[in-house]
């Protein structure tokens, strides 16, 4: 599980009238981002980010912690309105901000043991459990895992494994639609169809598509309707990015030097040592399927921590499908990103199918993926 | 007064009696009329550009307004890589594309293949609205791309037909087989064969795909005309293939 500095702001859980709370939510990861580059909302008012690599720089997680709540401070204006915690996972982050305390490595299970069951957002479940006279997670995580998943189904034995400090990720955490909720506060994206008529400068042809463009977002919805934008990266999926037509940096960027055919890699050219050389692939699948890699004996193949495969793949089979033959192949070519968080260590490779069909697959957590194909 | 002369005045003065037997009448016409009744399109403007490599697949040399093309191939040939570059030169000339039912778009190959990422929306997942969106999309951009989900109807076929030469627009569509599209096009292109270069077991990248593409259609007297081309070349565009092979990219150290 990955150390997780939380940042828990009170005031701010609760979304008012005039949607400040979102607003002020928005300075406090803008400050939170002077400490760490891989800061997320979990909710309104919630905060995570890695605790390893900032805490080595910034000396210690205690004195991690003590940087960011006086940051914060600033920012909400009163010392009530933040409580910073780290822990393994996030659930025991988030119980570590609301105590305002830094939980050893390895300890989770006992720093949570005393909270309620309520803390897992169950009401059901909590009713139930303190009828049967289970009132803290610590009685909870002592019951055998077996029986609460039979007893209680598949949720309920993801609350007992949080409850035994085994994972850190609960569903009901976090709240899938904060990002998009603080890109329309920040102004990035615009909450309803964009109107025609609104673009400096736009000739009758851009003008009509545009009203073409707003009827399919009526039709299909705001998020049907992508536009491409290029960045930074190594892999073609942050390469780059589908937005929303109309939302705000499609609207300036007639002027923006982005996304310009010339300057095709979007980034000035900065080096990206492990990106996949030209040409890029034609489709960059949303929703990777799972791929097996096998060699001539059977054994399947993996990346080493050296950056090299164990052995030389011979055969493939995508999502479970038929097993088909490598023609050819190349890499791998490694990725090393945020190299304290083994989430992030990929590898990628190129494979050519018998059938000619050529495709990238990346290696993470010693399972490949199918990231993109060039048809 | 002096008018410049415009052919429908000079009809209508030849068919006025001879000067002399009514008085002359000054016929005062404002000097941009004869601008502002010439039809709207013209010859050239109902063409629009295509990328270099594919030039001498079409009998004019450019993607015909109102017309239809449609682009097949078997899966990881590069009928997707093809089809898309057949919107490039639109979209980089100020023109506006826009792809429909192409799950999954690949931005930076889409940037590298020439198009404006500006100028090029995408729809990839219309669900069983694609047709009607396909429609909207064709009032009001120059090339629109359709991928439709398996055989489509033959009226939903022939709407869009259509609707793409009333409205003056491109219509490129994109199947796996032709027989999913029962509405003859303009012109079907092929990619018959395709070879990736510069890959081997373990050494190398993926360098460029020749490709050898097949035009048929009703335009050329159905005449097949083939050409072999880097489908994409190193850079991510396409190229002809020259015999050196200079299109692909230079090696990348390991």
């Amino acid at each position: 599980m990955e150390r997780l500095v939380a940042v828990w702001c009170p005031t701010l859980l609760e979304e008012g009238d005039r949607a400040d709370e979102a607003r002020e939510f928005t300075r406090v990861l803008d400050t939170l981002e002077a400490f760490c580059p891989w800061v997320e909302a979990a909710c309104l008012g919630v905060a995570t980010l890695p605790a390893r690599g900032p805490a080595r720089f910034f000396g210690g997680e205690p004195a991690l912690v003590a940087l960011l709540a006086a940051a914060v401070v600033e920012v909400v204006g009163t010392t009530e309105g933040v409580r910073v915690g780290v822990a393994d996972g996030l659930f025991a982050a988030l119980l570590a901000a609301r105590a305002e305390v830094v939980v050893p490595p390895g300890t989770t299970g006992a720093f949570v043991a005393p909270w309620s069951v309520a803390v897992l957002r169950r009401p059901e479940l909590a009713v139930t459990l303190q009828r049967l006279g289970v009132h803290t997670l610590g009685q909870f995580a002592a019951l055998p895992g077996s029986h609460v998943s039979a007893r209680f189904g598949a949720d309920a034995a993801a609350c007992h494994r949080v409850a035994r400090g085994e994972e850190g990720e609960l569903a009901g955490l976090r709240d899938p639609g904060i990002d998009r909720r603080l890109r329309v506060v920040r102004g990035e994206v615009t909450d309803g169809p964009c109107q025609p008529g609104f673009f400096g400068g736009a000739s009758a042809a851009d003008a009509r598509a545009a009203r073409a463009f707003a009827r399919v977002q009526h039709r299909l919805g705001i998020d049907a309707v992508l536009v491409g934008r290029l960045g930074g990266g190594r892999g073609p999926a942050e390469r780059a990015r589908l937005v929303p037509w109309g939302s705000r940096d499609t609207q300036s960027s007639s002027s923006a030097p982005a996304g310009r055919p010339g300057d095709a890699t979007g980034d000035g050219g900065a080096p990206w040592p492990g990106r996949v050389p030209s040409p890029a692939p034609v489709a960059v699948l949303v929703d990777p399927p799972g791929v097996e890699v096998l060699d001539a004996s059977g054994r399947p193949v993996t990346v080493t921590g050296r950056g090299l495969l164990t052995s030389t793949p011979t055969r493939c089979s995508v999502a479970g499908g038929p097993w088909q033959g490598v023609a050819a192949w190349a890499g791998p070519w490694p990725a090393t990103e945020r190299w304290w968080s083994t989430r992030r260590r990929r590898a990628r490779l190129q494979i050519v199918f018998e059938g000619g069909m050529a495709c990238l697959l990346v290696a993470e957590r010693e399972k490949w993926w199918m990231e993109a194909l060039y048809d | 007064m002096f008018v410049s002369e415009s052919p429908a005045t000079l009809s209508q003065r030849r068919s006025h009696p001879p000067a002399g037997l009514l008085p002359p009448r000054r016929r005062v016409v404002p000097a941009d009329l004869a601008a502002r009744v010439r039809p709207v399109s013209t010859a050239a403007s109902r063409l629009l550009a295509l990328p270099g490599p594919l030039v001498p697949l079409f009998p004019d040399g450019a993607l015909r307004r109102g017309g239809t093309t449609l682009v097949t191939g078997v899966p990881g040939r590069g009928a997707s890589t093809l089809a898309l570059a057949l919107l490039a030169s639109a979209s980089a000339g100020a023109g506006w594309c826009a792809s429909v039912g192409l799950t999954d778009p690949g931005v930076v190959a889409v940037a590298e293949l020439g198009l404006d990422l500006r100028r090029v929306v995408f729809v990839p997942h219309p669900t069983a609205g694609w047709a009607d969106a396909a429609a909207e999309l064709l009032d009001g951009v120059d090339v629109v791309l359709v991928c439709p989900p398996g055989r489509v109807r033959p009226t939903v076929a022939r709407h869009l037909v259509a609707r793409a030469r009333e409205r003056q627009s491109a219509l490129v569509v994109l199947v796996e087989r032709p027989g999913n599209w029962p509405v003859g096009p303009d012109a079907v292109l092929t990619v018959t064969a395709a070879e990736w270069h510069g890959i081997g077991q373990g050494h190398g990248h993926l360098r460029g795909r020749r490709a050898e593409v097949q035009v048929t259609g009703r335009r050329p007297a159905g005449r097949p005309v083939s050409r072999t081309l880097w489908l994409p070349s190193g850079t991510g565009a396409l190229a002809d293939v020259t015999p050196d092979g200079v299109a692909l990219s230079p090696p990348v150290p390991a």
